[in-house]
């Protein structure tokens, strides 16, 4: 049995998640950020600190503050909020790992490569465009930033991926669903994730490997053997995985749902190929039988919980004193920089599907947001530390990616919210220039 | 009566419905069950929600819309969908009819147009299954079975117009 301070610890989690989301909804924000900052805030770098800080010095993004020593009728005011702390428990750690494997499931779960095929060609091009601008933009800076082509490869997937759930969810509140901006949006988002699926898949064993060139390759064949052998799961599985949910009460389809999937991607983890890409297979494989909206429906709440918790993880793990001055200046140079190309990218993706200024604008507008998958890819770049890549330069990257989900998160959600301000200016501003420019306007 | 229909990865499916005066109703179908109803003032303009409702909900309202409960008008055919292009539609002889006063076997139904007959509404009484030397008399309504062509094979053997 677990102590009673575990049980205390993760019950202090999910009230800490909780009255954050509630934050969260008051302020018509997304969650995540939210989730993040509690995270952070609540961790050994922040609260464990407290009762050592009394009369010291704290520098955070270069500036010096000093915490001034408070006791309450002789009791230690620091030491006792200090105490409530949380470490990063084997809880947690597992609780974001299955976080992350519900994720993808649930993009495999929802993906449908039939539905790509049949409008591969407008879906192509708008992610295609997608993908050049911001995969090529984030190459360029991550090289810049932290010098070296892994470290280029890891931030530009961090840039590239907008956030599914994010959108999706601003999407459906808008009411922007009903309208025609939704299809080159959720269209260019099947792109994303079947790239990001392919992407981290490469990804984890270029991190995770490391070590000689033979051991690398000996890592890659694995790698791939695996993920062939879940593509046939995937092909000529179907039957399988429909009698393995021929069950007719819900408490047996989720406990055997969770089983295969969590199974697949823990033995995934251990042949060293990405947890979260065996997942996205698995997902895949139950895409075609016909209990996809039960398990959409019966699994939602728990990928949620769980998801809050690696979200909540992603904070504790984030020490703020990493956020020096250079980092800072390296977050603000990429939000600089990729705003402005998911805006351009998105706004001909809307022209790929035939939508006016005003809607394609708003597809720009709408595209901005990153999130979980780019803490995904944080994440990887933080378990490869010292194998793949300099424990430093993971470290940098982890603690860039945080910063700059925490901004564009919040960022991309206003310009969802705002949009109605904003499309009249693009818009006059795109007629002005077409007038001004010798190019015959394209309609 | 255009109906637009459309996918929305991760979230379900999208319909427009063009009304008469070319404002258009949109109905978004959740993987979860839930609808969703806005109203578009034209092809261009932003949805404005009406409601929403669940899928039990919903389905009662798409029975009351359907006339389940009370028809204003006694419509000359009733489309009802069985399953993916089967339909069940109910129609008339008139006079017009080149079946009328023949046997569902001479007139060779099944063979000229695919459908079942599956009953016969004659005044007061329902003749189901008829056998094949039932005689289709004028102001009978006749109950078949078919698919879109087939029905519309039948339509042309009860004189009417078909409309495609």
């Amino acid at each position: 049995m677990a102590t009673e301070t575990a049980l205390v610890d993760v019950g202090i989690l999910f009230t800490a998640v909780a009255v954050a989301g509630l934050l969260a909804s008051r302020v018509d924000q997304s969650v995540i950020p939210f989730y993040i900052v509690v995270g952070i805030l609540l961790g050994s770098n922040v609260l464990g600190e407290l009762p050592a800080l009394a009369g010291s010095e704290v520098g955070i993004g270069g500036v010096a503050v000093t915490v001034p020593e408070a006791t309450i009728g002789g009791v230690d005011l620091l030491a006792a909020i200090g105490g409530l702390a949380l470490g990063e428990t084997d809880f947690v750690v597992v609780g974001a790992e299955i976080g992350i494997v519900l994720l993808l499931f649930f993009l495999g779960l929802e993906f449908n490569l039939e539905r790509l095929l049949e409008s591969r060609d407008r879906i192509g091009k708008a992610g295609t465009v997608d993908l050049a601008f911001n995969f090529g933009i984030g190459l360029v800076i991550g090289y810049l930033l932290f010098g070296g082509l892994l470290a280029a490869f890891l931030t530009a997937g961090v840039v590239y991926i907008s956030s599914s759930a994010i959108i999706t969810k601003s999407l459906i509140d808008l009411g922007w669903i009903a309208n025609a901006e939704s299809e080159p949006m959720l269209g260019t988002l099947v792109y994303e994730d079947l790239f990001i699926a392919v992407y981290l898949a490469i990804a984890s064993v270029l991190v995770l490997g490391g070590g000689d060139a033979g051991e690398a390759a000996g890592q890659i064949a694995i790698a791939i053997g695996f993920i062939l052998a879940l593509l046939a799961l995937v092909a000529f599985g179907t039957g399988f995985f429909q009698r393995v949910l021929e069950a007719d009460s819900n408490e047996f389809v989720v406990v055997r749902a969770l089983g295969v999937t969590v199974l697949v991607a823990g033995i995934a983890l251990a042949l060293g190929v990405s947890e979260a890409v065996a997942a996205f297979f698995v997902g895949m494989a139950f895409s075609s039988t016909d209990h996809v909206h039960d398990l959409e429906r019966l699994l939602e709440p728990l990928r949620d919980a769980f998801a809050a918790i690696f979200f909540f993880w992603i904070g504790l793990v984030t020490d703020p004193g990493l956020f020096t001055l250079s980092i800072l200046g390296m977050i603000v140079a990429a939000v600089v920089l990729t705003t402005p190309t998911k805006l351009v990218s998105g706004f001909l993706g809307g022209k790929i599907y035939d939508l006016d200024d005003r809607r394609s604008v708003r597809v720009g507008l709408g595209m901005t947001t990153r999130g979980e998958f780019s803490l995904i890819i944080a994440s990887l770049a933080l378990s490869g530390a010292g194998s793949g890549i300099p424990v430093e330069t993971a470290e940098t990257i982890y603690a860039f990616t945080v910063g700059y989900v925490l901004v564009m998160s919040v960022l991309g959600t206003s310009l969802m919210q705002y949009s109605d301000r904003l499309e009249p200016v693009a818009v006059s501003w795109l007629e002005r220039r077409r007038v001004g420019s010798v190019r015959p306007a394209e309609e | 009566m255009t109906i637009y229909e459309s996918d929305l990865p991760g979230v379900g499916k999208k319909f427009e419905v063009e009304l008469d005066d070319g404002r258009r109703l949109v109905i978004v179908t959740h993987n979860t069950g839930k609808r969703e109803v806005y109203m578009k003032a034209n092809a261009d303009a932003d949805g404005e929600k009406l409601f929403e409702a669940s899928d039990r909900l919903a389905r009662k309202i798409g029975t009351i819309l359907e006339g389940a409960y009370f028809q204003p008008v006694q419509t000359e055919e009733v489309e009802t969908l069985l399953a993916e292009d089967t339909f069940i539609e109910w129609y008339s002889v008139t006079e017009d009819a080149e079946i009328a006063g023949q046997s569902i076997a001479d007139a060779r139904i099944r063979e000229r147009t695919g459908v079942s007959i599956v009953a016969i509404q004659r005044d007061d009484e329902l003749v189901s299954a008829p056998p094949p030397e039932t005689v289709l008399e004028v102001g009978d309504t006749v109950v078949v079975i078919g698919d879109r062509d087939d029905c519309a094979q039948f339509e042309t053997l009860l004189g009417e117009d078909v409309e495609e």
